[in-house]
């Protein structure tokens, strides 16, 4: 097979038959004409903005503009009907009759429905569609629902907004992210990540390239914009997914950037001021670490939360201007922020420069740009397993010992020396041709880069003396690359009338290039030292990776009666990392969307109780490629000794191809009540096949893992969201929202091999969710009613008798917003999670330090006489926490001011907003689940908890680990 | 707009309707151009990593492949070094960096996490990795290799040969292929003993030769061949009797893993009995050598032949010889930061002034705990409790020939992975080799330790009273905590059963 030749062929085929099905556009005799207007809420009269407007039959549309107003240019004269859409809102439709260069004026109300079915989705249909048409579910959040979300990052906005979506922090270090994971855990070795594009373009989503400080990783999430976002697109993998092919198994997430809006230039300039206050609910503090410390002088009993801890201060700077001619717009935005963080030496600075340019070149033609360019500059104290990390050290009772000191401040100071550094420069930049010569035919090409450069620096200077290095200097330099190509088009015919024709065809591909080198330089003669040069050990590595992933698609939807839609599509796709003896894989989807409601016989009966129903059923699938050269026997080779030593690494697999997911869903949309209420209902299967496990080589071999297409792994969910518009008053509306997703996770074919722990105490066999617990635990051998034995063996919970995993398996949430005579819009979200159940290994550690955050059992011998208490490694289970919660995540106030207050203002329009984020957590009174007697609130369940770099991250293990902070922000925004 | 403006619109509508399909075809014409194109081949990509092809067009592949050996050969020595040093009584485990189950060799099943890695600890991994590495170079790479020369196939068999030996000693049995049928640890010094043979063969004179002649008479020791043993104990002696043959580490690449967990992590998990306290830490650099063949323990060989054979009075004279020249090796004096702290942070024995005695049976004897925190003397080849002329003149009967003769192995050949055979302690096959080999039962005898019943059960060899002589002294609960008894001597119940202890009498 040569790979390149055929997607190549495959790619001109379909160029070809793109511009060759381009039809000439009908001839325009006439001079155009012009259609302005504005689209507004119709209860409220509020403004909607970024609505689309397009003159149907024609290829001519617009965007509204933060006042709801849109203009749209070379509209041919005659009559035409004008369609506006937009999330959440019915569909709006108008006709206008326009003279030869003429202008008509459209006034759009827009009724707001509870069930989202007119809005338009382009990811994952090769072109953009209504929702209605869609058999399988695609979240989408609009720039109403985050623009005033007070988050830092992109996977915080997601969190308690998407239905199935789980979301876990990992601390209050900045540069972090969360881990998000949709649907339960489909693979045992790849990250569950989902796949994020930008404007069409792929971008980079690892986490952890770099290093571990003590298993808290950087997040490559961290430095995707937040601002500027018009729309956010999620498909959960599944059918919804099934047109990105072998990289789309862990979902899809597009970001769609803010376009320019035509007109005179519109200034939009925001401050933000804001403070970080730290979580103290799961410290413990000094006075329960070192009681023997009590009675000196000058001990504090809460030093970490006086002196350790500290309130962040956080700025935010923004300033942006959108405006443009008939022909260009452009939208150019530039932001400042910095923010001080909740630890000492816990800080962050991120610019970020963007930008997006719109030409119309023809009336069949446009070139869309844009780009950004983000710097992001944090710092870090050591975490979690480390035994460098100061709040560890400090709330296990360590923090003495490892630093030689005699009191808590003069060993903060040692532990306070290292100084642990990220730069990151990531450029992103995206390119759309879109070619639209007949109403039957559209198409577009993309072509995208997203460059990210980190490095990451760790000094320990010589007079850190925890870890014994005699300083010690660590830098890691990665380069990544990712390049894009989309290209497709979307034959529409008919397009009117009981039967309706959607034809897509599309290539799309991209390319990887993920290059990194550290080293460590160890051993410095005298303090200030910290160059490589100037040590007395320098080692050096390097890693490469590059991945071509190709595909071709086609996909058919067939409309009858505008109400019953049919689709089946295939990708066919191929990978660089595949083996030699995998060709092309093959992807296929089929559903089916039938709008029920729309029947004639369902209005005057049904229609009376639910208004709007859509019923859908959808299968596809999806994959997961290998990791590059995973395939490939190789030797590797160290230096030892002035010589370069080889030895075995990976065995080799010609057979190595992609993890399968194949996932059915049945669903429904409904609108009830009116259509104040919305309910959207999925089930879903989800089965992996192929499943890629590391298996053991024999040891006689002398060889390590190779990766082997053995597992079967299963999920199966529902997946609720509720809306709901209880009052809709022009002066009051007052919406409620809540999600509820459950999974059940189950390996169900290990392929023969043994089973094996993917973290301590967290093991993938067949017939158990992955990475369940197993560990060993206390038993009653003798049948006396006392614990005397251990065992090892799966952990069930002592009430329920289910077995325990460190994810959940239900999550939600709850969210309402208010709003007050059109200025004041309020609103809260709290989201929660149930289920996990999480190592607490802060109280393991303590043990070492005769700290007893909780009581372990005590253990017995054959005749029932006590002999000790059971040592955490034989009682492991009782380091178990409950990990339930509920967290009180955001509270916004915005309030709009009204423009007679304004008055002479040189100002169009001003806001304040004041909001909050991780406002209150909620988690249960008595978190072990195992001993009787505890201190409450040892963790915080929503940590994702120890990570290691790259791979999947079940979670389920804590050390001592500082919960993301309050934040509280105060922001201005004015418009000139 | 004008007339002639409005025109020129439409003239460049009509121009523009017309030349999409121009560029197109010309764009498509250029993508099937570049088929033929590799540069712009997106999908290529290079494997940064050796691959056999690679290999197979090496000028020198058998030579290319002998720095693998012998880093190989490294890994291999300090991993056994690390878990024989544990499980056995030299050292007891505290504190949390290793598995807790290497204190007990009872407890010593194939899933112990210390054991059952392909990591630095990895005993059982990394002798299958050096024996595998060496078939590879020796099977695979050399008979199409017409640059192989004797030196690198001496050297390759000499490594095999060690790795079949040392398996031979430690492990119950281990296959030696891909499918395998587990060799059981008498099939697998064999093997050693080919191999070796094979080396000496290929290259019978010069340093190298000494060392495999020195690796022959320890593994014709432990097939119970006294006459072969004796042979090459004195062929070697008769070479170079101060013979050292030590494995040099270096920083940053492969490190001495002891020297980790004796001196470098703060928690300082090896930690000996109190009778060897003052041997430790034999390694205080993270390049420190472990030695691999001396000639004390070719006396001590020439020793237990003669006990073997029933002349305790010749025996005793070897003793005094290894003892002689063990005191004749160097030692330095090194900073130890070593607390001595137990698991449950109790402080174990750590003043000069402490006495200890190998059992409630034994005298107490002062001199073998040295002070810490502080500066202690390093025993960076060999260091002895013993005295040459003591031997030679105060040992009188069999049974304290016999004791002295395993304390002096356990002193001079201490942490450098002999203790656990000399108890007669097999580990069992890893969790992935049985697993993993489709002829390998979960019953096979090889998947549990082996362990002689005079050893103690639930890690009692490494227990001593008071266990925490400062606690109690500090409470002034007794009076008499400068006097360390260990539980059991090991040493006296191998020469209380001498005969089913050495060796070269067991098999």
């Amino acid at each position: 097979v040569k790979p390149f030749r055929s997607l190549l062929a495959g790619a001109t085929v379909v160029a070809l038959i793109l511009v060759s099905l381009g039809a000439p556009p009908a001839e325009a005799q006439q001079e155009p004409g012009v259609v302005t207007g504005t689209v507004v809420d119709a209860t409220t009269g509020e403004p909607l903005r970024g609505a689309q407007v397009v003159v149907r039959g024609t290829q001519r549309g617009a965007l509204t503009d933060g006042d709801g107003a849109f203009r749209i240019t070379g509209v041919p004269a005659g009559a035409h009907n004008v369609d506006v859409t937009t999330i959440g809102y019915a569909r709006g439709t108008q006709a206008v009759t326009l003279a030869a260069g003429g202008t008509a004026e459209l006034a759009f109300q827009l009724r707001q429905t509870a069930v989202d079915v007119a809005g338009v989705v382009v990811t994952g249909t090769g072109t953009a569609v209504e929702r209605r048409e869609l058999s399988a579910d695609v979240g989408v959040l609009s720039s109403r629902q985050i623009e005033e979300a007070p988050v830092t990052d992109i996977s915080q906005l997601l969190q308690g907004r998407v239905s199935g979506a789980t979301v876990r922090a990992q601390s209050a270090q900045p540069g972090q992210a969360s881990n998000i994971n949709f649907r339960g855990i489909s693979s045992v070795f790849a990250s569950q990540t989902p796949v994020i594009y930008v404007d069409g373009v792929r971008v980079d989503n690892s986490s952890g390239r770099g290093f571990d400080i003590g298993g808290e990783v950087t997040s490559s999430l961290a430095d995707i914009l937040t601002t500027d976002i018009e729309r956010i697109e999620i498909t959960k993998g599944g059918a919804a997914s099934t047109l990105y092919g072998s990289e789309a198994a862990a979902g899809v997430i597009q970001i769609f950037t803010r376009r320019g809006i035509a007109g005179a230039p519109r200034i939009t300039a925001r401050m933000e001021q804001g403070l970080d206050v730290p979580e103290t609910k799961f410290i413990q503090d000094a006075g329960f670490a070192y009681p023997f410390l009590e009675d000196e002088p000058d001990f504090n009993p809460n030093f970490v939360r006086d002196e350790f801890l500290r309130t962040g201060h956080f700025q935010n700077y923004y300033l942006g201007v959108t405006g443009g001619t008939e022909a260009a717009t452009y939208n150019v935005s530039g932001r400042m922020q910095h923010s001080e963080g909740v630890q000492p030496k816990n800080d962050g600075t991120l610019f970020t420069l963007r930008g997006a340019m719109d030409a119309n070149v023809r009336d069949d033609l446009s070139l869309d740009f844009s780009g950004s360019y983000t710097r992001n500059n944090f710092n870090r104290l050591f975490s979690g397993v480390a035994i460098s990390d100061p709040l560890t050290a400090l709330e296990v009772g360590d923090i003495l010992f490892f630093s030689g000191q005699s009191n808590l401040r003069d060993a903060l100071d040692v532990y306070l020396l290292p100084e642990i550094g990220e730069a990151v420069n990531r450029i992103t930049f995206s390119s759309t041709a879109n070619y639209t010569p007949s109403p039957l035919f559209t198409s577009r090409a993309t072509v995208g880069v997203d460059f990210r450069a980190n490095e990451q620096r760790i000094l320990e200077p010589i007079d850190f003396v925890v870890t014994g290095d005699e300083g010690r200097v660590d830098r890691f330099n990665r380069d990544f690359s990712s390049v894009t190509l989309d290209l497709a088009g979307t034959f529409r015919y008919p397009r009117e009338g009981p039967v309706t024709s959607r034809f897509t065809i599309g290539a799309q591909g991209f390319r990887e290039d993920d290059s990194a080198m550290w080293g460590t330089g160890r051993g410095y003669s005298l303090p200030g030292f910290g160059h490589f040069g100037t040590a007395a050990d320098i080692t050096a590595n390097e890693s490469t990776s590059q991945i071509f992933n190709g595909g071709i698609y086609l996909l058919e939807n067939l409309g009858l009666w505008d109400r019953l839609f049919l689709e089946a599509g295939v990708r066919f796709d191929w990978n660089s990392a595949f083996g030699e003896t995998v060709g092309f894989e093959t992807y296929p989807k089929a559903g089916l969307a039938y709008n029920i409601s729309d029947e004639d016989f369902w209005q005057p009966t049904i229609g009376r109780f639910v208004d709007v129903l859509k019923l859908r059923a959808a299968y596809g699938a999806t994959g997961t490629f290998p990791p590059a050269f995973e395939r490939d026997a190789t030797l590797v080779a160290s230096p030892f000794r002035g010589e370069s030593a080889p030895r075995f690494d990976n065995p080799g697999n010609p057979d190595l191809r992609p993890e399968r997911v194949a996932t059915l869903e049945l669903g429904f949309d409904a609108g009830i009540l009116d259509d104040r209420v919305g309910l959207t209902f999925t089930w879903y299967d989800a089965t992996t096949t192929d499943a890629l496990f590391f298996v053991p080589e024999q040891p006689a071999t002398g060889l390590t893992t190779q990766m082997r297409n053995i597992g079967e792994i299963n999920n199966r969910g529902v997946e609720l969201g509720v809306n709901a518009n209880l009052v809709r008053t022009p002066r009051v509306t007052w919406n409620v929202n809540a999600t509820y997703n459950a999974v059940r996770n189950e390996v169900t074919d290990m392929g023969g091999q043994e089973a094996f722990n993917i973290d301590a105490g967290r093991r993938v066999d067949e017939g158990m969710p992955v990475g369940a617990y197993y560990m060993n635990h206390p038993l009653d051998t003798t049948g006396d009613g006392l614990l005397d034995g251990i065992a090892l063996d799966w952990i069930r919970h002592p009430d329920t008798d289910e077995i325990l995993i460190p994810f959940p398996d239900r999550t939600g949430s709850i969210g309402t917003d208010v709003t007050l005579f059109r200025n004041l819009r309020l609103s809260a979200l709290g989201d929660w999670s149930r289920g996990a159940s999480i190592i607490d290994y802060g109280t393991a550690w303590a043990t070492f330090n005769a700290l007893d955050r909780i009581d372990f059992p005590t253990r017995h011998d054959a005749d029932g006489e006590p002999l000790r208490t059971y040592s955490y490694t034989e009682a492991f289970n009782y380091l178990l926490m409950d990990g339930n919660f509920f967290k009180l995540r955001e509270l916004s106030a915005r309030y709009g001011v009204p423009a007679n207050l304004i008055g002479r203002l040189p100002v169009e329009r001003a806001s304040v907003y004041l909001t909050a984020r991780n406002v209150a957590i909620f988690t249960p009174s008595h978190q072990p689940i195992f001993a009787d007697e505890a201190r409450p609130n040892l963790i915080d369940p929503e940590l994702v908890g120890v990570s290691s770099p790259g791979q999947l991250q079940v979670g389920g293990a804590q050390s001592i680990t500082l919960s993301p902070p309050r934040q509280f922000r105060l922001g201005i925004e004015v418009g000139f | 707009m004008d007339a002639s403006t409005m025109k020129e619109t439409a003239m460049n509508r009509q121009q523009s309707r017309r030349t999409p399909r121009a560029p197109a075809v010309i764009a498509g014409a250029l993508l099937l151009a570049l088929a033929g194109c590799e540069w712009a081949d997106p999908t290529r990509v290079q494997n940064p990593q050796t691959t056999p092809e690679d290999i197979a067009a090496a000028r020198n592949p058998t030579a290319a492949m002998l720095p693998g050996l012998r880093a190989q050969f490294a890994r291999a020595i300090r991993a056994t070094v690390m878990i024989t040093e544990i499980v056995s009584d030299n050292y007891s485990n505290q504190r949390t960096g290793l598995s807790t189950e290497l204190n007990d060799p009872y407890d010593m099943i194939p899933d112990v996490t210390t054991y059952n890695t392909i990591g630095a600890t990895g005993l059982y991994w990394n002798l299958q990795e050096l024996r595998a590495l060496s078939d590879f170079t020796i099977d695979t790479i050399a008979p199409g290799d017409a640059t192989a020369t004797d030196e690198g196939l001496a050297e390759a068999h000499y490594y095999r040969g060690m790795a079949y030996l040392m398996q031979g000693e430690n492990v119950a049995a281990a296959p030696a292929e891909r499918d395998g049928e587990p060799l059981s640890h008498t099939e697998l010094l064999r093997r050693g003993v080919a191999d070796l043979e094979a080396s000496l063969g290929r290259l019978p004179g010069g340093d190298f030769a000494i060392r495999a002649r020195a690796a022959l008479a320890r593994a014709h020791r432990a097939l119970g061949e006294a006459g072969q043993a004796a042979s090459y104990a004195s062929e070697v002696l008769g070479a170079d009797p101060t013979l050292v043959f030590s494995q040099p580490y270096s920083t940053g690449e492969l490190e001495n893993t002891p020297w980790i967990y004796l001196v470098s992590r703060a928690l300082k998990e090896m930690q000996p009995l109190p009778r060897l306290d003052f041997l430790d830490p034999k390694y205080h650099s993270r390049e420190s050598p472990i030695p691999v063949a001396k000639a004390e323990e070719m006396h001590l060989i020439l020793a237990e032949v003669a006990l073997a054979g029933g002349s305790w009075q010749e025996a005793r004279g070897h003793i005094a010889d290894a003892v002689a020249l063990a005191r004749t090796r160097p030692t330095t004096t090194f900073n130890d930061d070593d607390a001595r702290v137990n698991r449950d942070l109790s402080i174990r024995p750590r003043d000069d002034d402490m006495l200890v005695r190998a059992d409630a049976d034994s005298p107490f004897r002062a001199g073998l705990v040295q002070s810490r925190p502080g500066p202690v003397t390093v025993y960076t080849i060999s260091g002895t409790s013993l005295n040459a002329d003591s031997v030679r003149t105060q040992l009188t009967t069999q049974m304290e020939v016999r004791h002295a003769f395993w304390l002096a192995r356990q002193e001079i050949l201490f942490l450098e992975g002999r203790r656990m055979h000399d108890l007669g302690i097999r580990l069992p096959m890893s969790r992935r080799e049985i697993d993993a080999g489709p002829h390998i039962s979960r019953d096979h005898p090889a998947a549990q330790p082996f362990v002689p019943d005079y050893v103690p059960t639930a890690g009692r060899m490494n227990n001593f009273s008071p266990d925490s002589p400062y606690t109690r002294r500090e409470l002034g609960e007794d009076p008499f905590t400068f006097e360390i008894t260990i539980e059991v001597d090991m040493n006296r119940r191998l020469a209380e059963h001498f005969d089913r202890a050495s060796p070269l009498l067991r098999n």
